[in-house]
């Protein structure tokens, strides 16, 4: 108990210290949300000195001291009030993010869970089979496949699937001439659209879970305990998933956590490439364009969300491993 | 337990290909946008005009800074500028005069109604002008700067102006008119979105979601026989790949090697890239040495426009001289005793004499110093993310280097840039100019010393700082003059001074990026026909949209 009681008094220090950061960084950023506005206008012609005077009026620069805007800053936290978006000025902050959050919770989360799920059992595999083709292939094409940049492999996929064999759409998350609904034309529509996203992140994360999973177990592989339980006779399936991954997940676990954690960030590159309409594309229109109400917003949720995953993960371990209660 | 993997791995590439087929075969072709079709409903315009981010947010506040593009061609003005020949295209006005330099008076146009039925009438357009007075934030054209009074009198409406200004009509009948009897109930007009607009234009909104809208043509619409697409597509998504890929009518897109993509694309597709604006770099008059006209010449001499211009845009656009003006679009204002039509070839040995003048001299090494050997050292200033401009900076880099300069490309975000450059914090920046429709504003905005606030504090336009009591005082003679022959004199005198002093140093022209297609509309803006430009924002699409005919 008085492991997660210490633990969850960390929480709360390491969020306030979040929250304070996330308020000071946007501001210490050159530039206004006006100058992002008119730089975005200048680029289609001149900009009227007129044009200028209104987007400032429009938009509104924060007034106040920094102080008095931190204390209205935390209090609007408190009542869960983000305010208006300044880039897509009047829509609601919380309205943007609610939208686009399932897009990425859905398309990122699954693939997560499944690139962790498939690479350990990959790992696994490999590190039994040490010294095999079984070990060689994945791993050196693991390696090989995660040293390319996420856009890379999506510009690749985009390019070959998309565009010369026309298998998947290329852009959004659903048809242009879809309507959002629960049927099956809009939701086998939204599969369509995100193979495209999620085999780019499938194949680029993958290697990372193998190469962690079958590293880690090759070095319990040499523990004396396996040993012990190979020499009694156990089934090689048993030492293998019982005696040794068991062991060896943990690390994989805590990497789990945080990838859990950065879900709802999204995926920044991918969503780009794709235009999908997920926390990733807000984020990047949100720092680009200035918008320190979304950033804020953003910043904050994926903070949190990551603070969470690593109290849960904290407090799992403790369970799982003894040595950390201590 | 790897048999085991396998068999999951099997089966797994088993659902997502059987996932994938059922999900294309139920989609079929409307995950694509498809081209425009004939129907019973008349034909319909698939056009990259307004783009999500990633999405759509519905916002048809014509005045607002974040709205759908569109929402000007759901609300009229009273005006259209062309902006090619700064000529006014009557639309909710059906004349204009101007009995003095700084009144205007318009008839507004009779059985004219509203989308709703209602009927449109000047009260509508006093309501709208009153509106952009009791809220600045919402004069995003900034009618209101040159506006005194606006008087109505049955179909006429009077604007008095504070001061004698002529060209001001241009963007004082440029607003889009909205209806008293609907935005009167608006409470905060700043943050509507007017997601149900009403308007008098050509089309009104149809079906929405945010990743597609349509525009519908309204039927009873003034000028109806003139409008040939039934109905105006939008996609969210426009990416060069869609673009290519997707048969559109009419894209707004920078494609590379458009010959090859483009053209190619489609058997009747056609673009058009007139010059809409003047990509220069703009020295800081404040900092020694650019303060020195002699040093600016000196610059202006090292380059090689051309071979610029053709590596920042492909040799889409030309090289642009000193005189100022957006050529060819403006070619009736040059003036004919300008050496050579204003265009500078590079001349190295020139270069250098005038840096000497200077005091910048190049040394055994090669190297272009000041008077005690230092190494003359620059740097310039352009957005992170715009390669093109980018391109062009790096060919000014190599050519500034070649006289024996130091160079160095900064890149901050655009908003660190904007800020930067408005508040005077530079050696030399990138900046566009001119493409206003009218030569008054655009020399206005590039020289008039009332915009050239001291360093530190942030300037609207003339951010280079330049100020000249001859430049002054022929802008102040433009302003008023109503006869072209006086209005050419001092545009004379303008581009002048811009050859003589450089306040900026003009690189090349920036492009308006028009793909159009006559598989189903012809009569498209062409260099043949330049009856509008190719953009896509402001109510230039009012022009296009009902002077397009359907082809057969």
């Amino acid at each position: 108990m008085r492991y997660v009681l210490s633990k969850i008094g960390l929480l709360l220090l390491t969020a306030w210290a979040a929250i304070t950061v996330n308020f000071l960084l946007p501001r210490m950023m050159p530039g206004s949300p006006a100058d992002a506005a008119i730089a975005k206008l200048s680029r289609n012609g001149t900009v009227s000195p007129a044009t200028r005077a209104a987007i400032e009026a429009q938009l509104g620069v924060p007034g106040g001291s920094l102080w008095h805007q931190y204390v209205s800053y935390l209090d609007s936290i408190r009542r869960f009030d983000f305010g208006l978006s300044y880039t897509f000025f009047p829509q609601p902050v919380s309205e943007l993010v609610t939208k686009a959050l399932p897009y990425t919770v859905i398309l990122v989360g699954t693939v997560t869970v499944l690139a962790f799920v498939l690479g350990t059992l990959i790992g696994i595999g490999a590190a039994w089979k040490r010294g095999t083709w079984m070990d060689s292939l994945p791993t050196l094409s693991g390696s090989f496949l995660s040293a390319f940049p996420y856009f890379w492999t999506g510009l690749l996929l985009l390019f070959f699937l998309g565009y010369q064999l026309r298998w998947f759409p290329t852009s959004g998350a659903y048809g242009a001439r879809t309507l959002p609904g629960w049927n099956g034309a809009f939701v086998s529509d939204v599969l369509a659209h995100a193979v495209l996203p999620a085999l780019t992140i499938l194949i680029t994360s993958l290697g990372g879970w193998i190469l962690g999973m079958r590293n880690t177990m090759i070095n319990t592989l040499g523990e004396d305990y396996v040993t012990f339980a190979e020499a009694n006779g156990l089934r090689s399936r048993t030492v293998a998933i019982r005696y040794a991954a068991r062991n060896a997940i943990l690390p994989n676990l805590t990497g789990f956590g945080l990838a859990l954690g950065g879900v709802v960030g999204g995926s920044l590159l991918v969503e780009q490439v794709f235009h999908y309409p997920g926390v990733g594309y807000l984020l990047y229109n949100a720092v680009v364009n200035q918008d320190y109400p979304l950033m804020q917003a953003l910043f904050l949720m994926i903070t949190i969300s990551v603070l969470a995953a690593n109290f849960v993960v904290d407090v799992l371990y403790g369970f799982l491993d003894p040595r950390t209660r201590r | 337990m790897t048999l085991h993997t396998r068999a999951t791995r099997r089966r797994l590439a088993l659902a997502v290909g059987a996932g994938m087929t059922l999900a294309l075969l139920a989609t079929g072709c409307a995950g694509q946008a498809g081209g425009s079709s004939t129907s019973a409903g008349g034909t319909s315009l698939l056009a990259a005009m307004d783009n999500g981010s990633p999405t759509f947010t519905r916002n048809f506040n014509p005045f607002s800074a974040s709205k759908r593009t569109t929402a000007n061609v759901i609300y009229e003005p009273l005006f259209v500028p062309n902006v090619l020949d700064g000529t006014l295209v009557p639309f909710l006005g059906t004349k204009y005069t101007q009995p003095d330099a700084s009144t205007i008076v318009v008839d507004v146009r009779t059985g004219v109604t509203w989308q709703d039925g209602t009927a449109f009438s000047a009260d509508d357009v006093a309501f709208t002008y009153q509106l952009l007075k009791d809220f600045p934030a919402l004069d995003t054209t900034g009618a209101w700067q040159d506006l005194a009074s606006v008087d109505v009198e049955g179909q006429t409406v009077t604007f008095h102006l504070s001061s004698a200004n002529v060209p001001a009509a241009a963007v004082v009948l440029n607003v889009p008119i909205v209806s008293k009897h609907l935005w009167s109930k608006v409470t905060d007009p700043v943050t509507y979105t007017d997601e149900n607009p009403v308007g008098t234009g050509p089309y009104k909104l149809g079906d929405f979601n945010e990743n597609q809208y349509t525009l519908t043509k309204y039927a009873d619409y003034w000028q109806a026989d003139k409008v040939a697409a039934s109905e105006v597509v939008l996609p969210a998504s426009n990416t060069q790949l869609d673009v290519v890929n997707n048969g559109y009518d009419w894209a707004y897109a920078y494609m590379s090697d458009v010959e090859n993509t483009w053209v190619k694309a489609g058997k009747a597709n056609t673009y058009w890239f007139p010059p809409g604006g003047t990509i220069a770099l703009l020295p800081n008059l404040t900092k020694a040495p650019y303060n020195n006209v002699d040093f600016r010449q000196g610059l202006s001499l090292a380059l090689d426009r051309t071979k610029i211009a053709d590596v920042a845009e492909e040799g889409y656009v030309k090289a642009a001289g000193t005189s100022g003006l957006l050529l060819p679009n403006q070619k009736d204002w040059l003036d004919p005793s300008l050496p050579n039509g204003g265009e500078v070839t590079q001349d190295t040995t020139a270069a250098l004499a005038a840096f000497a003048k200077a005091g910048y001299t190049k040394d055994a090494s090669g190297k272009l110093v000041d008077s005690s050997g230092a190494q003359f050292a620059v740097t310039i200033s352009t957005v992170n993310g715009w390669s093109d401009w980018l391109r062009g900076v790096q060919e000014v880099q190599r050519q500034l280097e070649a006289v024996g300069m130091a160079v160095t490309v900064d890149q901050p975000q655009q908003a660190a840039f904007e800020q930067a450059r408005a508040q005077g914090d530079f050696d030399l920046a990138m900046g566009s100019f001119g493409g206003t429709g009218s030569l008054y504003n655009d020399f206005n905005q590039l020289m008039g010393s009332e915009f050239s606030v001291p360093v530190g504090q942030t300037a609207s336009a003339n951010f280079e700082r330049y100020s000249s009591p001859a430049a002054d005082a022929a802008l102040a003679s433009l302003k008023v003059a109503v006869d072209p022959a006086a209005q050419k004199k001092d545009g004379y005198q303008l581009q002048q001074l811009m050859t003589k002093d450089l306040p900026v140093v003009p690189l090349f022209y920036g492009g308006l990026w028009g793909l159009f297609s006559s598989t189903h509309f012809t009569n498209w803006p062409s260099a043949d026909n330049p009856y509008a430009t190719p953009a896509t924002w402001g109510s230039n699409p009012l022009l296009i949209l009902t002077t397009i005919t359907a082809a057969h």
